[in-house]
């Protein structure tokens, strides 16, 4: 992965795949702390103590043998994390969901930059039209904080029956990501 | 700024739209979105359909993300599903070749054979 984002893009899909029904992503760009935070939280399956510990081993994966045999999408941002002296966490109870918080030294010379977070959000967001997503970018500078929230659940009452994937819809929640991500200061960070 | 002002608009037309045409949904396109497909483009693969979407104006196709399916190899692995039809497999995706699947298969009905993996289910 060569990013931040493509991380969180895989992380979601993990959400997904625990049958979540709502996926809270916040992501904070804090300057004074020097640190660069992702919390992606769910309401999916969960996971007992020995899996949460499981799934950080790059051999563990909870698909079928005959399928994959490795799973690396956690190990790796876990090595991504910690080798420009950030820190990974992941909890989770079964039946209650699971909370992952990634914590990124900001100013590190090895930190991967964040990425293209338009795009990842745009494509899971669309992808998976059954999940609601409440998404809230943070900046946090001396004297100024920006904050960015995009709840999909609003968006869907407001649409009714027409589907995400209405050309107009794609544009409008591109455009709203955009200006959210430029407010926000997550560009090039 | 957008607003839900603007959604509203939105609504409108579409539903004047459906009414003309009906609601169906004529093609499914599905990306894989696990973590080998990540690693090899399919967020850009992902991106490219949406955009063809809404500059095409498709108002009859949805796209969705799915996991891993043990085509790692062939990454980004793109499936078009149509009623009544096998389901094609495209393997390899890039912005390119999507832009390219989406003029010949999903608005002309013609399958990209060059690009296709798998056939069927």
């Amino acid at each position: 992965m060569q990013d931040i984002s493509l991380h969180l893009l895989d992380i979601i899909e993990n959400s997904v795949r625990a049958d979540a029904r709502h996926i809270k992503v916040r992501v904070i760009h804090d300057v004074p702390e020097n640190l660069l935070r992702l919390i992606v939280e769910d309401d999916g399956c969960g996971m007992d103590s020995h899996t949460v510990e499981m799934a950080q081993n790059p051999f563990y994966t909870s698909k079928l043998e005959r399928e994959k045999k490795v799973g690396l999408g956690i190990p790796l941002f876990k090595q991504n994390a910690e080798q420009c002296n950030g820190t990974f966490k992941m909890a989770s109870e079964p039946g209650f969901g699971t909370v992952m918080t990634v914590d990124f030294q900001l100013d590190h010379i090895d930190r991967m930059p964040l990425g293209n977070l338009k795009d990842t959000l745009l494509g899971a967001i669309i992808g998976h039209q059954e999940i609601d997503f409440y998404v809230n970018l943070i900046y946090q500078n001396r004297c100024v904080q920006q904050s960015f929230l995009f709840d999909t659940a609003a968006i869907k009452e407001e649409l009714g029956d027409i589907p995400l994937t209405y050309p107009d819809v794609i544009e409008y929640i591109d455009q709203s990501l955009y200006e959210g991500i430029q407010n926000t200061n997550m560009e090039d960070v | 700024m957008k607003t839900l002002a603007d959604l509203k608009k939105i609504r409108e037309k579409a539903q004047e739209e459906m009414k003309l045409r009906g609601g169906n949904v004529r093609m499914k396109i599905v990306v894989g979105m696990g973590t080998s497909g990540i690693a090899m483009g399919a967020r850009e693969v992902m991106k490219t359909f949406l955009e063809e979407i809404a500059n095409r104006n498709l108002t009859d196709v949805l796209v969705t993300q799915t996991g891993e399916k043990g085509l790692s190899s062939m990454e980004p692995v793109v499936d078009v599903i149509e009623d009544g039809k096998d389901k094609i497999t495209y393997g390899n995706m890039s912005p390119e070749k999507v832009k390219k699947v989406v003029v010949e298969h999903i608005v002309n009905g013609r399958i990209v054979s060059d690009f296709v993996v798998a056939t069927g289910n």
